[in-house]
């Protein structure tokens, strides 16, 4: 056993670092004067957003919803409705109803509303739709993210159907991104490691057990899916003040398709998993798109192969369920305690080795 | 922990592996795999630095039907700048980049094309979806950006003066197919659109604003969702009706209308169909066969190898001998003529900068393109064109009128 | 509406929703053949439907006669769903239920792409024999496309055959039992493995069938055709109950009807609802009888 005190230096060491570390691309990134680089970097944290609260919800209870991107949109259109400033209203959405028409709301307040809103819908939705067991829940959330669309579509006179809802004033920036994404990871932890969320995990793994010892299963889900709901309807409100135009067909499948594979990769119920999933997808998804245009591996060239980015990470699912179920992390968190024993382990397993060689070396005969 | 390291390490290998594949050097314009090219010989304009024109598409996902055949346009006229010595002695390379049917996508790859790639415009995109996520982009960065065949008249409103549009704004072809119909067909009508896509919605909307004002009646309206692909319940309604209307207004996308015109005729509705310039891809008459005759529609030119207009013949030909197909839709030509259209003015600008660009865009004055004669102007970057009208007779895309709007919708 | 009164209109919408019924009922079928064994939602239906089209178009170009078309398109969709199986549900058997249904949207997602750099993504047009898509007008204003009939005749004939296959042949019997009770079945000797590559092969090849007549009544292909089928289908397994052969039939038939009655009679102002009520009534039906309209599940309630 490594002394207590050296994995407890090494484990502060290394949140020192791993804040050092974040700081430092936060500055990077946001004085660098990279503007690809400050985009993918927004568009990391909202999709980390959109992960980590669909992994509280569904990696807690094991209750797949393929509705979250649903709660996106609406958490979008209603934050956008919400900001879009007096003048444009009265071009874009002429027959919108007084008073949404005659005031225009700073972005916070907007976002809020946008995700508490969200939130009620959630929680009323949820009453009846959580007491459907597994499966079940997946095919209910499926038809609300579809009903959802169709409204979007038909409700005109608030998001203009079809056409693009544009105009909606840039505010997303590097900095309230961060703010939200850092929120969202405290509040999920804070969740997970809370009594609710031991309830929650508990009626996961033996519902009946749970149940036995009075957990009031419906309930918990609820409360895990309202505050989830919550988060991604302010992800969806950052994302449309972050690319400012967009109309309902960005809230479909291939998102959903994209947020799930994400959560899967870095393991359903780790939030620290979460990150390292989104960071991993995003990645190899960027870094495949760039190669679509055409590449070379030695002399050979390839290209331009459109598509690639979507075929490699089909791979990547199927290679990862196929070799690694539970994703990267599995349900448990990376904690810089566990990183610190291991690595004080590691150093004295090689102190130890390293004297061993050097003990053979300085008597050949031995060998 | 054990197989986390086991997994950790497979994952950096495959970012390794990815990393490792160096991105090829720029193709200009070339895009066939071939192993690795001769260098090009010096007199050439390759030599010099080329000029490099972002080309946004979604090249993947549900948008790729339109937009493959527009990128594959603004890829055939590049390559035949190219071939007769370039701008200002420089060659043009057009980065062709896929976009996946996703705006944020769009977004971040029209950043890197601007930031990292160092574009000196942008042409692009066939949904205002995504020109209006990349349109404020270039804006803000004084990039000009050439829309090859978003449609929508609002579009130069919403994002600046940067944007140029390459087809007619919707309202100007529906005001000539309400005007061509209501005198050529009568008053009243019937009108069916695909709720699922801006362009059906914005073209049926701007349809009947017209040919109402004109004193039209529409006797029924209906619409259907982008990817429903049976009609008969629309047709059922149609067909109850106590009198069928004078003709058929459907605002369709490409991939639809063969098969919404099939389906129509095979329940005995025999009256003329009218519809935009979705309408013009061979799928309508190779999907409806006999059912496509008495189809009119609005369009910007006829688009056939056999047109009397020489351009049009040129274009056919050159990209029947490239793809080995007929132009897919119109897409094809709006993006050819977007290079086209783009080149002629950093020709006459005599230079990459963005204002210079935009500048001589405005002064472009009857230019002759595939799809029609361009004019662009300081107060209008849709251009002024021409509306053809096309009749399906024999089997064939045959010139029905040419015509202006009386009236235009306001946008 | 005074349109709607009149009893040649409700006639026609009846036809018309049997026709398009028909079309969801074989669709159906092959989904709710590899749920039943597999309990896996394969997403990689619709992307098999869609493969079957291509192979199904390029031997068509190659001079083959239609009815060897037919064979060919339903002969590789089931070669497909073999190899799919093989590769992507084989190796992760035995694992959630989601780790499945992720894997078929991993192989969906794949099989597009490829589909459009091989073929690239533009629409195709693909003819189809006049018997297939004459019309058949029968008295007054009424109207019968042919494909009408033989859909609801293809239908037909799998629900018989394949209720015949189950019921009265032992391959049938092993794989109804494999269905019920896969702990059991293998203490019966019966080779799991076996009997989902057999439900694979059958229901990628009804795949096959199903994407044929669905061209027949929409004329054209492209790689992404696939994704308003499955869906249908799917919605169709859960309206009329998960996992049983006659409730995926029954289901295709109740979806037709319920788009058909909403498109037909809803009036234009709120039309573009359709959907909506369409998932509004699955979700009912999920609450009130989960197991759906003929479900054997009985839904458990947490």
């Amino acid at each position: 056993m490594v002394a207590s005190s050296a994995r407890w230096k090494w484990s502060w060491a290394l949140r020192a670092l791993l804040l050092l570390l974040l700081g430092g691309a936060y500055l990077a990134v946001a004085r660098g004067g990279n503007a690809y680089l400050e985009r993918l970097a927004i568009l990391f944290l909202i999709n980390l957003m959109l992960v980590v609260s669909l992994n509280l919800f569904t990696g807690l209870t094991g209750v797949f919803s393929l509705g979250h991107i649903g709660f996106m949109a609406l958490g979008a259109y209603t934050s956008a409705i919400l900001t879009l400033p007096v003048a444009l209203k009265a071009v874009n959405l002429p027959d919108l109803p007084p008073p949404l028409n005659s005031f225009a709301l700073p972005f916070l307040p907007a976002l809020l509303l946008g995700g508490l809103i969200v939130m009620i819908i959630a929680i009323l939705i949820g009453i009846p739709l959580l007491r459907l067991s597994g499966h079940f829940v997946a095919v209910a959330t499926l038809g609300f993210l579809i009903i959802t669309r169709v409204v979007l579509i038909n409700a005109e006179a608030f998001t203009r159907g079809t056409r693009t809802f544009s105009g909606v004033p840039p505010f997303t920036t590097l900095g309230w991104a961060a703010l939200w994404a850092a929120l969202n990871l405290y509040v999920a932890w804070r969740v997970k490691h809370s009594p609710l969320g031991l309830q929650l995990i508990a009626a996961r793994d033996d519902p009946w057990g749970a149940r036995g010892s009075g957990v009031d299963i419906p309930r918990i889900r609820q409360i895990a899916f309202g505050i989830s709901a919550f988060f991604t309807g302010i992800a969806g409100g950052l994302w449309a003040h972050f690319l400012t135009a967009f109309s309902p067909n960005a809230f479909y499948f291939s998102k959903t398709f994209e947020i799930i594979v994400m959560m899967i990769v870095g393991g359903m119920g780790s939030i620290s998993g979460s990150v390292l999933g989104t960071l991993l997808v995003m990645a190899s998804t960027e870094i495949l798109r760039n190669l679509e245009p055409g590449f070379a591996i030695g002399p050979w060239m390839f290209g331009p192969l459109y598509g690639l980015s979507q075929i490699g990470l089909a791979v990547l699912l199927i290679l990862l369920i196929t070799f690694r179920r539970q994703g990267l992390l599995g349900d448990q968190e990376l904690r810089t305690e566990a990183i610190a024993e291991r690595l004080a382990l590691w150093l004295e397993r090689r102190k130890a080795t390293v004297g061993a060689l050097r003990a053979r070396k300085a008597d050949p005969s031995s060998s | 922990m054990r197989p986390l390291h086991r997994w950790s390490a497979l994952a950096l290998v495959f970012l390794m592996a990815a990393a490792a594949c160096q991105p090829a050097a720029p193709l200009a314009a070339t895009p066939t795999a071939a192993p690795v090219a001769s260098p090009a010989p010096a007199e050439t304009p390759m030599a010099k630095e080329p000029i490099r024109i972002g080309a946004p598409f979604n090249l993947t996902g549900g948008m790729a039907s339109i937009d493959v055949p527009a990128a594959n346009g603004a890829r055939l006229a590049a390559e035949e700048i190219n071939a007769a010595g370039g701008v200002m002695g420089r060659p043009i390379e057009l980065l062709i980049r896929d976009t996946k049917t996703d705006p944020a996508t769009a977004a971040t790859v029209v950043t890197q094309l601007i930031e990292q790639d160092k574009v000196v415009a942008v042409i692009g995109f066939n949904d205002s979806d995504y020109v209006l996520a990349a349109g404020p982009i270039c804006q803000r960065a004084g990039i000009p950006f050439i829309t090859v065949g978003a449609t929508s008249p609002r579009l130069p409103g919403q994002v600046g003066d940067m944007l140029f549009l390459t087809p007619f704004g919707d309202n100007v072809q529906a005001a000539v197919g309400a005007e061509f119909a209501f005198e050529k067909f009568g008053k009243t009508a019937y009108l069916l659109w695909d709720k699922g896509a801006e362009y059906t919605t914005v073209l049926a909307k701007y349809f009947k604003a017209r040919f109402t004002e004109l004193g039209g009646t529409i006797v029924l309206e209906d619409t259907y969702q982008s990817g429903d692909k049976d009609f008969s319940a629309q047709i059922a309604k149609v067909k109850a009706l106590p009198q069928q209307p004078d003709f058929y207004y459907i605002s369709a996308l490409p991939d639809d209308v063969g098969t919404i015109v099939k389906q129509f005729r095979n329940a005995g509705i025999t009256g003329p169909i009218v519809g935009g310039d979705g309408y013009d891809t061979p799928l309508l008459v190779q999907v409806a066969g006999p059912a496509a005759e008495n189809v009119f529609f609005t369009t910007h030119s006829l688009l056939t190898a056999d047109s009397p207009n020489e351009k049009v013949r040129k274009f056919v030909a050159a990209y029947k001998q490239k793809y080995g197909t007929e132009p897919e839709a119109v897409f094809a030509a709006l993006g050819y003529d977007a290079v086209y259209v783009l080149a002629e003015a950093i020709r006459r600008a005599g230079s990459t900068d963005g204002q210079a660009i935009k500048q001589a865009l405005e002064n472009i004055r009857d230019f002759p393109a595939v799809t029609g004669v361009i004019n662009y102007s300081p107060q209008s970057h849709i251009p002024q064109k021409g509306v053809t009208v096309i009749e399906v007779k024999g089997g064939k895309f045959t010139l029905a009128a040419e015509r202006v709007p009386q009236k235009v919708p306001a946008p | 509406m005074s349109m709607i009164g009149s009893l040649g209109f409700w006639i026609q919408q009846l036809i018309n929703a049997l026709g398009l019924g028909s079309q969801y009922a074989l669709m159906a079928v092959g989904l709710a053949m590899v749920f039943a064994v597999m309990r896996l939602i394969n997403f990689a239906h619709g992307t098999v439907m869609m493969a079957g089209a291509y192979i199904g178009l390029l031997l068509l170009q190659h001079g083959w006669p239609f009815s060897a078309v037919v064979i060919g398109a339903i002969a590789g969709a089931a070669a497909l769903g073999l190899l799919i199986e093989r590769i992507a549900y084989r190796p992760v058997r035995g694992a959630p239920d989601v780790a499945l249904l992720l894997n078929s949207f991993a192989v969906a997602v794949f099989l597009e792409n490829m589909a459009i750099l091989l073929f690239s993504p533009r629409s195709r047009p693909f003819p189809m024999p006049a018997l297939l898509t004459q019309v058949l007008h029968i008295g007054g204003n009424l109207f019968l496309p042919s494909i009408h009939l033989w859909a609801f005749g293809s239908a037909m004939f799998a629900l018989g055959a394949l209720a015949l296959f189950v019921t009265r042949t032992r391959l049938g019997l092993a794989m109804r039992a494999a269905a019920e009770n896969p702990t059991a079945a293998q203490l019966l000797g019966i080779e799991i493995g076996k009997v989902t590559m057999l439900a694979f092969a059958i229901g990628s090849a009804m795949a096959g069938l199903a994407v044929i007549l669905w061209i027949a009544h929409v004329g054209t292909i492209n790689p992404t055709m696939g994704f308003e089928p499955v869906l249908k289908a799917f919605v169709a397994c859960v309206i009329g109950g998960f996992g049983t052969i006659p409730g995926a039939v029954l289901g295709g038939y109740l979806l037709g009807a319920l788009e058909i009655l909403l498109q037909g009679f809803l009036p234009s102002g709120i039309v573009g609802y359709r959907d909506a009520f369409v998932y509004g009534i699955l979700i009912l039906i999920l609450l009130v009888r989960p197991g759906g309209v003929l479900g054997y599940l009985e839904a458990e309630r947490v």
